[in-house]
């Protein structure tokens, strides 16, 4: 059997298909076990409930976009709709819709988890092989300072001021036009994402990929021979069609860290820890307006960061603090965020060329949860926390003083109400923020916990071999084991996570 | 083939907030207006909804509340002078809203019940949304996005995003907001 990508919403599946490795989800995670178990000649077989949309079709459009490449539409989100929850559906997963930064566990971080939760395959002497092959992988590279766009370079010179650090950011692009719309697909393919890189590597070694097929539950779970039930679905992705069995000696979940707990609930799979220690690390938009037009939306949309006031070693959490990142999103998508609604909507969109928004990315405690109802319904829980809010006040205050310092007109903080800051006494205002739930438009791309790697079981979710505990052979390869934040942006730590996992993974088979 | 009654519940969405036990003590809580009015008196109280033809999902009803509220929410401006009746965005909505699960389709209703009968339930008016004058209307809907209630700004922000994305996708508003379009468009010698 030669490998392939087949699309199950263009044909009936057999009723069942047996292989050795079965990998749910094709991003990171995923690909990157594929590829390496595939090359290693095992036969492999991935699960991908997205479509694998390339090309031209990736139209640059919000609505179609939006409904095809993101999880629930991209309209996932907590459970009071507090954080908007974006989470890629589509071939290649998260690496197809994220803003290609590459950054590495920071060393604080892997020693935090070693000594704190025993994860000693993370000491930064262990990891660093892995570490750089992921690097590797995603032809990592600084972003060209013809490519740092002028809003980027507005937060740069505003940082650079103020004498706050800050830096071009690492990317995994090869051949990038600036097309801009790196949130919704690039049509041209410059993202070296798992895509382009592993999930092409895995076919050629035979791995056979199927898309429109939704993992539904894993059966006999503790068995040698496990079964994963799916269901393909229509082109759209929209409805359920046909019913399918995947059987397979291992069974490697790797679906995003609320995907692989929501599976392994509905499995009745695991310990009591499978769903806990969710970290959304949500996110906050602020835009600084300026009199001249700045066309945000054309070039790399995030390439500088100011990391001053980051912490990568905190002894509670590891990675902590805040950091600010450039950031632009097709104008659907910066209108939805906006506060506004009327006629105030109208007016604070007529500005769109002349703003230069940012995210301020604030590393959260791991308290959220996912939980199955009764019902079926799946549900994010999550709180935020005090030192959260708290995190967000400062940096609001941080990010408004940067843009004025650049010469911003006016800085808008996007909570209802909306706050306006015109000068660097009215970024205190900042402090009186509450952020009540569904007040302030906040934003999670980098899901982590939920079956949080731990020596014990009564520590966690899965061992440190990633094998979740009560099962023989069912792993979690994916940001779902991190006992906390693991970096700003987990695409390359889950690269190298998912690495050093099936290389173990290997040296046992 | 698979069941659609049966579907498995993973799709999560902006509309999945308003269950059925929550809807009844919002609504409760609010006055107890939706319950206590007697259906027969909602109905005279809400009037009749022009007919619309090729609707998948929405009622008149529904598709006229919608209607009012796209025209207080996205109205024409003298920075964008575009009148919202030509696109139809309650239509949009209906046709997204028939590749939604069920249960979706079901909490978007109440939340719509929830919206058309808001001048009764939280103003203690005796009138419905959709008959409110434009003025009253906007000043209406804006105070769902900054209310108490939490329920309220859950709407506000679900219609928000939705109406928003799908009218500032439009090509016909880019020159009001100074976005050029789809670069690929722009940069034709830039090829896949």
């Amino acid at each position: 059997m030669s490998g392939a990508i087949t699309d199950l919403s263009k044909e009936a599946p057999p009723e069942a298909i047996t292989t050795e490795i079965c990998v749910i989800g094709s991003g990171s995670g995923g690909a990157t076990a594929a590829r390496l178990l595939a090359e290693a000649g095992h036969e492999v077989v991935v699960l991908e409930e997205g479509r694998d949309l390339i090309g031209p079709e990736r139209t640059q459009r919000d609505g179609p976009m939006y409904d095809q490449l993101y999880m629930d539409r991209g309209g996932r989100a907590s459970h009071d709709l507090s954080v908007s929850v974006l989470q890629g559906r589509v071939l290649g997963g998260g690496g197809v819709i994220n803003t290609c930064d590459v950054v590495p566990i920071p060393e604080g971080v892997l020693q935090h988890w070693t000594s704190k939760y025993g994860l000693e395959d993370y000491a930064p002497e262990r990891f660093k092989r892995f570490e750089d092959e992921a690097l590797g992988d995603l032809s990592a590279s600084r972003i060209p300072e013809s490519l740092v766009n002028l809003a980027n370079n507005k937060l740069r010179q505003g940082a650079e001021a103020l004498g706050l650090r800050g830096e071009v950011m690492l990317h995994n692009r090869v051949g990038c036009r600036g097309l801009g719309t790196c949130l919704i697909g690039c049509p041209i393919h410059a993202k070296r994402n798992p895509r382009m890189v592993a999930l092409p590597k895995a076919i050629e070694a035979d791995a056979r990929i199927f898309t429109r097929a939704r993992a539904v539950k894993i059966r006999k779970a503790s068995q040698e021979l496990k079964e994963v039930s799916v269901r393909t679905l229509d082109p759209g992705g929209y409805h359920e069609q046909h019913e399918l069995t995947v059987r397979a000696k291992i069974v490697i979940v790797a679906a995003n860290a609320i995907a692989s707990a929501q599976l392994l609930l509905r499995s009745g799979v695991g310990n009591s820890h499978v769903g806990t220690n969710l970290t959304l690390q949500p996110q906050l938009p602020i835009i600084g307006i300026f009199d001249e037009r700045i066309a945000a939306f054309d070039g790399i949309p995030q390439s500088y960061a100011v990391t001053a006031f980051e912490e990568e070693d905190n002894s509670e959490f590891g990675l902590w603090g805040f950091r600010i990142e450039g950031i632009m999103g097709t104008p659907g998508i910066v209108s939805s965020l906006l506060p506004f609604s009327g006629a105030p909507g109208m007016e604070g969109m007529a500005q769109y060329d002349r703003m230069t928004p940012s995210l301020l990315l604030v590393p959260d405690a791991p308290s959220g949860r996912v939980e199955i109802a009764r019902d079926g319904r799946m549900t994010i829980r999550y709180e935020q926390r005090e030192d959260h809010r708290e995190r967000l006040r400062r940096g609001v205050e941080a990010a408004a003083r940067v843009y004025l310092e650049a010469g911003a007109r006016e800085v808008l903080v996007p909570t209802v109400p909306p706050l306006i800051i015109r000068s660097a006494q009215e970024a205190r205002q900042a402090q009186r923020l509450t952020f009540a739930p569904a007040t302030a438009p906040m934003i999670s791309a980098h899901q982590q916990g939920t079956v949080r790697f731990a020596a014990s079981e009564r520590d966690g979710g899965a061992d440190l071999d990633g094998q979740v505990y009560g099962t023989r052979e069912v792993y979690v390869f994916d940001s779902s084991g991190f006992p906390t934040s693991a970096s700003s942006h987990t695409m390359a730590p889950i690269i190298a996570s998912s690495r050093m996992l099936t290389t173990k993974l290997l040296t046992r088979m | 083939m698979t069941d659609r009654a049966n579907e498995e519940r993973t799709r999560d969405g902006l509309f999945s907030f308003l269950s059925r036990r929550r809807f009844l003590k919002v609504s409760l809580v609010a006055g107890g207006a939706i319950l206590g009015a007697g259906g027969g008196g909602l109905l005279a109280l809400r009037g009749k909804a022009p007919r619309v033809e090729g609707l998948r999902v929405l009622d008149a009803h529904e598709y006229r509340t919608l209607q009012s509220l796209v025209e207080v929410m996205l109205p024409k401006t003298n920075a964008i002078p575009i009148d919202t009746a030509s696109m139809d965005l309650p239509r949009a909505f209906d046709t997204f809203l028939a590749d939604e699960p069920k249960q979706n389709v079901r909490d978007l209703q109440k939340a719509l019940v929830l919206l058309e009968f808001g001048p009764l339930v939280f103003d203690k008016k005796l009138t419905t949304f959709s008959r409110l004058d434009a003025p009253e209307r906007s000043k209406h809907w804006s105070e769902w996005a900054v209310s108490d209630n939490l329920l309220r700004r859950q709407v506000s922000i679900a219609m928000r995003k939705f109406f928003n994305l799908v009218y500032f996708d439009r090509e016909e508003v880019w020159p009001y907001i100074g976005y050029s379009g789809p670069s690929m468009k722009r940069m034709p010698s830039v090829a896949p």
